[in-house]
Order: C-alpha cells, then structure tokens, then sequence
C-alpha cells in the first residue's frame, strides 16, 4: 500500500491536531501525537514524492537542478509553490513545499546548537536568552537523530559529549583530506559532520548512501533522511491522515479568539475547512508569519498571535559566504555528497578580539559534474569563448570550497510580511522580505573569508574565488514568532504555545530566539518533539476520544 | 530552420551561431554549434515554462540588436555577444545556462574530457571508506566549547 492509498478524506470531523505543513517539523510532531494517541491530520499544500523519479537519474539532471527542482520557489514555480517578493532582499529563502517539506531537497547537515547559543545575552550582551536551556534539549536531539539516523562520530572537542551516533561518519574522501590537513597543519579544529544520511542501511528501507553527489535534488537511494521517509509512515501507521495539495488560507478562530480549524483550498480549488481542537503552524519561518498575518480578525486585529507586533519580525537567515579553491591535482570531488563531510568550530564562540561578537562554522564542500563546474559551481561560470577548455579541465574535479554559516543576530527591521500585490495561485497574499545584512554578521563573513583563504593556501590551492555573500542561501528560516517568556516581547512560550490563543502552536523555525551558527533542523526537530511531548503531557484536554 | 513553439519563434541558425561562439573547437571535436547542439538546446529550454520563457525572452531581445548575427565574423559575433552580456546580464546568463547544459551532457563531450557520463544515479561512486585514525590528532584536543 503506497502513502498516497492511506490517505482518507475525513472534512466535517473535528480532529484534535491539525496540523499545517508535513515537513520537518510537522512530520515530527504528528508522528509524536498520533503515537500519543492523539488524533492528528496535516494539511500540506504540495504532494508526496516518489523517489525513483528524483531527477538524479535523469540525463537532464543538470537542467532539473535548475529548473523544476530548483531550490528557489521562484525559479522552480511548480503549482504548490508561493512565490516569494524577495526586491528587498540580498538572500532568497529556498524551500520545497511536499510531503517532506525542504527535508526533500536539504542536504542533511545536522550539527547541533551549542550550550552557548541559548545564553546569547548573559554571555555577551547580545540579542536575548532563550527561555530554554541545552540540557532541556538534549533528550530530544537524541529522539531526533534515532528516528532520522544520524552518521557521525562523537568526541568532538567543539560540542559537548553526546549519545553514539547511529552510523559511522560519512567518508573524508581523499578530496577532504586535503581540507582536513590543511586544518590540522594551521591547528584549527575540524570534526566529521554529524549528517542525516545514511552511512549503512538504517531505517526502513533506506539504503547507505552511494556517494552519487547530487543530494540536493532528492536522494534516490532514500539513503539521505527526509521526513517523508521517516516520521510520516510512523505517523500514518498510528492514523494520522495528511491531505496533500491542501493550500491553508487562514487560521480560523471563535468569538473568544481561541483557534478552531483551517480554510483551505483542497486539490481540487474547493474551499474547504477542517476544524479542530488545536493547530500546530510547521509551515517553516516564511510560510507561518505568512498565514499567521492572514488570519487577522476581529479578535486578533493585527493578525493571529500578534499582540506583541512581533510576528514576522526578527527574520533570520544565516549569512552564508562560499570560498573555492581549485587544487592542482585532479582529485573526483565530484564523488561524495556535497556538503556533508566535515566541518570546523574553531571561531565558533564569541572572541571579542576578532572585532565581532558570536561566530561562524565552516561546512566543507565538494563540487559537482562538468555543467555544474562550467556553470561555476559556487562561484562565476567559466569564461565562454577562447580559454572555455582549459579553464573547465583545470576545475573539473578539482574544486572543493568551503561554506561559511555566520550568526545572524534577530533584528526588528528584518521582516516577513504580506505583500499588498503579489499573490499564490490561490489569491492568497505572498510573503515579501526585508532584510539587510548587519555589519556584526558582515565582519564575522570577512573574518571567515581571510582564514578560509588561509586554509586554502595551506592545502596548496591554486586559485581561490569567493563569494562574499551567497544570495540563493536563504535556506535556514528563522525567528520569525520568537521564544520567550514575557508576552510582550515573544509570540511562543518555551513550550511553542502562543500567548495569545491557548490552543495554537508554533513548531517550526519562526520560534528560534537566536539562530546559533550551524544549520537548523535538528534543533527545529527536537522542538517540535519536546512541544509534542508537552501536549501529550500537559493536553488531555485536546483529545477528543479515547484511542 | 525554425522551431516554432507557442509563444516566440526560435531561429536555430541563430542559436547555432551564438553556440559556435560560446564553446569552440576543442580537440577532435567542432564547435558547439557546429557538432548540431541548437536543436537539443531548443529542446531543452522547453522544459520548463518559466525558463522556456527566459531563453525566448533572450533570443528575442538578442535578435532584436544584432539582426545580422549570423553573417558577421567571428569577431564581431564575439563583440556583440559581449555587449549583450553586459546590457543583460540575467538573460544572457539564462543562454550561457542552457549551452553548457546541453554541451557537457553530449556523449563526444564526456569522451573527450574523459567523463564518466552517466547520470548520477543508479550507479553513484565509490569512495575509500571511513577509517577512524583520521582522527588520531583532532581527538588528542582538549574540549573547548564555552559552559554556561
Ligand atoms: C537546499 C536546502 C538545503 C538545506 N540544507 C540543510 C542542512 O544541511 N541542514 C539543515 O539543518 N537544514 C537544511 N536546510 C533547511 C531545512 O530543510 C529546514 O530547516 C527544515 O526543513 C525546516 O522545517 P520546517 O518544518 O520548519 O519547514 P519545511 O520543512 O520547509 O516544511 C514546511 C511545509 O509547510 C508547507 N506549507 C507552507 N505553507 C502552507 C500552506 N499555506 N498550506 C499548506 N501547507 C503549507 C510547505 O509546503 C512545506 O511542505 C536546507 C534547506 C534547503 C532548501
């Protein structure tokens, strides 16, 4: 029996969870809930994915990955995407919208916050604490990494201990030494990456991964964990339903401004709406703000949640820089997932000496096939006309780079709102960004850049080119409903309940405080197991019947 | 001949010529437009709407300074892709997309630079396994991460 076969048509009943997008997060918490017993459907706009048909198995990959599996809503412009106004804005958010949500097209780096990240104001007078600690969230990172598979290795002297990873790390690759090296020479920290991709078989029917590269475009040998592999058939086992192409319009609320469903447009173009006991927003840093500011009424004039006027505000990205180097040898750095290898902590913590507070962490990165490299991989195309060749046999299979993620600190003028023009195909307002780059993350990136270049030289680059701010980066979404616990000052409390409607939550990355410098989504993850456990925990009251 | 299509029509002498500038001979083999790439390039660009959009949108605004494209010398074809490339940076990067594409996935291609040239998928590739004693000097530090 396929997914697509269990899903069942249930409008007119009230469930107790719905649940509003079936990616990272709103795959964990369902699965969660429904093994709670609790009874859960998901609304998610897009549709499920079959794997044998990623398009890394087609001999127009390279026109896939930049066109209809393009990371960029814009550029990809499938039926279930929003379009996204993104004139003011140097980053675009990327995303993929399905059963999976951006879990299908990530690459699966999966480090964690440090203690440090959540202490951001008492450590260095910067942005705020969060109500939470590390330590509250360790149990869940834990759960996380099982149901995902983790491959990586623990003893890190960047992090602090933590459980045996589920698999062995990913390997170096004699491409990776070469970085590898080249840190260990300068006595700079580096540790192999802690990846949600298979390194054997784990899961069901996940196989290891085979080192094809192109993970990016969806993982062909299920081998890279996406949650459409790995918390929805647990959830869909235990009755949960999901109704795919189901576009939400708004969270709708009663008199007393308590939340009581969604409308939605069903695959069809009707509208519909689901009621329930409670809704859970894992629509991602974008997708939320957006619905929650098109859910104003009466009682939440300013859109739902909004008291403190902070919905939308506080937008995160993580400034991402790119460093190519291109090495003599001729090294197949086309082999190997392309950024799930190593990765370095050394300027991780603040060091006020530097000229900038938090810091930055080196993801370390492959290169791709001919078109891609001629296309210029993370950096300008190679020269058409005379010159094409030798510069293309110089690159080809020769480049690795390395991927600088900085601390983005929350600021109040980095926002998601409505745009007053542009809208889905539904007619529902699309989101539009602000956002400028502050000068604290400008200086972290240019700190990054000169040692990167250092590391470069050291490993015995030949050329080295960068790209001093990624614009397709935007794929870390956060901040956007913040943590907190004076509701004045935050949308959620430490459990993801909003202030304002007792009923609603917030699960996605919208909630972060402060976005650490790694990647985020098993922090994401494990919030949204830890407000599921509270639900089950705390709830009973949203369980409808006994199951 | 032209590849008509919905929306614009699509010169191939013209896609040709603009080939022939943007990758020339290499080793045994010609230039791009001249081993017959414009008609898988048209293909191509068709594949998706939006794009199929862009590349139109560039071939038409390309045709619409240099209506003489395909008779001038290389030279001159050189200098007018140049200022085309500066006037519109997006769409003339949309047509240096595609000619790449098509060329590097062309079977002479990958023999001539020694390319594998099968999808990335089924097969992948095989790396050298893990092996721990990468880390017999990075484990020997000390923890550094901050307590709080
Ligand atoms: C190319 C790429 C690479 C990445 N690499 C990494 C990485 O290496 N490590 C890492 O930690 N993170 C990575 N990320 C980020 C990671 O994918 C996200 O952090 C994570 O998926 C966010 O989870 P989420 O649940 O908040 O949202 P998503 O996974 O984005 O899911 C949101 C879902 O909500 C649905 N939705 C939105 N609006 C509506 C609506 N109105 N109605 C119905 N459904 C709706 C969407 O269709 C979508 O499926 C990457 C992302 C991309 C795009």
């Amino acid at each position: 029996m396929t997914n697509k076969d269990r899903t069942t048509e249930r409008d007119g009943e009230t469930v107790d969870i719905l649940v509003i997008g079936a990616g990272a997060s709103g795959g964990a918490a369902s699965a969660w809930l429904a093994e709670a017993g609790f009874d859960v459907m998901c609304l998610e706009q897009g549709f499920w994915q079959d794997a044998s048909k990623y398009a890394s198995a087609s001999p127009d990959y390279e026109f896939e990955m930049m066109t209809n599996w393009a990371i960029d809503p814009n550029v990809r412009q499938r039926a279930e995407d929003y379009p996204v106004n993104v004139s003011e804005s140097p980053v675009t958010p990327v995303m993929f919208n399905g059963v999976g949500g951006s879990t299908i097209l990530w690459s699966a780096h999966t480090p964690r916050f440090h203690p440090s990240d959540f202490r951001v104001k008492t450590l260095d007078g910067v942005a705020d604490d969060w109500p939470i600690t590390y330590d509250e969230l360790e149990e869940y990172y834990d759960l996380n990494d099982e149901v995902m598979g983790c491959s990586g290795i623990s003893g890190d002297p960047a992090n602090p201990p933590r459980s045996p990873r589920q698999m062995p790390p990913l390997p170096i690759g004699d491409d990776g030494m070469r970085l590898v090296n080249a840190f260990e020479k300068l006595g700079w920290h580096w540790w192999p990456s802690d990846s949600y991709i298979n390194s054997q078989r784990y899961g069901e029917g996940r196989d290891a991964c085979n080192f094809c590269g192109h993970n990016h475009m969806g993982c062909y040998q299920r081998a890279k964990s996406s949650t459409d592999l790995t918390y929805w058939p647990r959830a869909l086992r235990s009755g949960a339903v999901i109704k795919t192409g189901a576009r939400v319009r708004r969270i709708t609320t009663d008199a007393a401004g308590r939340a009581t469903g969604a409308d939605y447009i069903d695959s069809k173009g009707q509208e519909r709406h689901q009621s329930a006991r409670a809704v859970i927003m894992a629509a991602n840093g974008i997708g939320t703000p957006r619905l929650l500011l098109n859910s104003a009424s009466d009682s939440h004039p300013e859109g739902l949640a909004n008291s403190s006027g902070l919905v939308g505000k506080n937008l995160m990205f993580h400034p991402f820089a790119m460093i190519t180097g291109v090495f003599p040898e001729k090294m197949n750095s086309w082999r190997g997932p392309l950024s799930n290898f190593a990765m370095s902590q050394e300027f991780y913590e603040t060091d006020r000496s530097r000229g900038f507070v938090r810091g930055y962490t080196y993801q370390f990165q492959r290169s791709l096939g001919p078109a891609w490299v001629a296309r210029g991989g993370f950096t300008d195309p190679i020269p058409w006309g005379q010159g094409h060749h030798e510069e293309l046999e110089k690159r080809l299979g020769s480049m690795m780079g390395m991927a600088v993620i900085g601390e983005d600190l929350p600021e109040l003028h980095n926002t998601v709102d409505l745009d007053p023009e542009l809208t889905d195909s539904d007619g529902i307002p699309a989101p539009r960004i602000r956002y400028t780059l502050s000068q604290n993350s400008r200086d972290q990136l240019d700190h990054a850049i000169a040692n990167a270049k250092k590391v470069f030289e050291t490993a015995g680059a030949s050329d080295i080119y960068v790209d001093p701010m990624m614009q397709q980066s935007g794929w870390h979404l956060m901040g956007t409903a913040r943590m907190g616990n004076d509701p004045a000052g935050s949308v959620v409390n430490r459990w993801g309940q909003t202030h304002d409607v007792d009923n609603l939550f917030i699960i996605d990355g919208s909630i972060f405080v402060t976005g650490a410098a790694v990647n985020p989504t098993p922090t994401i993850q494990a919030l949204a197991l830890r407000t599921a456990d509270h639900i089950v925990a705390e709830r009973a009251d949203l369980k409808g019947r006994a199951r | 001949m032209s590849t008509r299509t919905p929306n614009a029509e699509v010169s191939e002498a013209v896609v040709s010529a603009l080939l022939d500038c943007l990758i020339p001979a290499a080793g045994n083999l010609p230039s791009a437009g001249n081993m017959g790439l414009a008609t898988e390039v048209i293909r191509l660009a068709g594949g998706q709407p939006r794009f199929w959009g862009l590349f139109t949108r560039a071939i038409a605004t390309f045709n619409s300074t240099n209506s003489e494209f395909v008779k001038l010398t290389g030279d001159d074809q050189d200098l007018a892709i140049r200022s085309f490339e500066v006037d519109h940076p997006d769409l003339f990067g949309a047509l240096l997309d595609i000619s790449y594409i098509v060329y590097y996935k062309d079977p002479r291609v990958h023999e001539r630079i020694g390319w594998e040239g099968k999808p990335p998928q089924p097969d992948g590739n095989v790396m050298t396994p893990w092996d721990e004693s990468v880390l017999d000097s990075a484990r020997k530090r000390e923890p550094f991460w901050r307590r709080v």
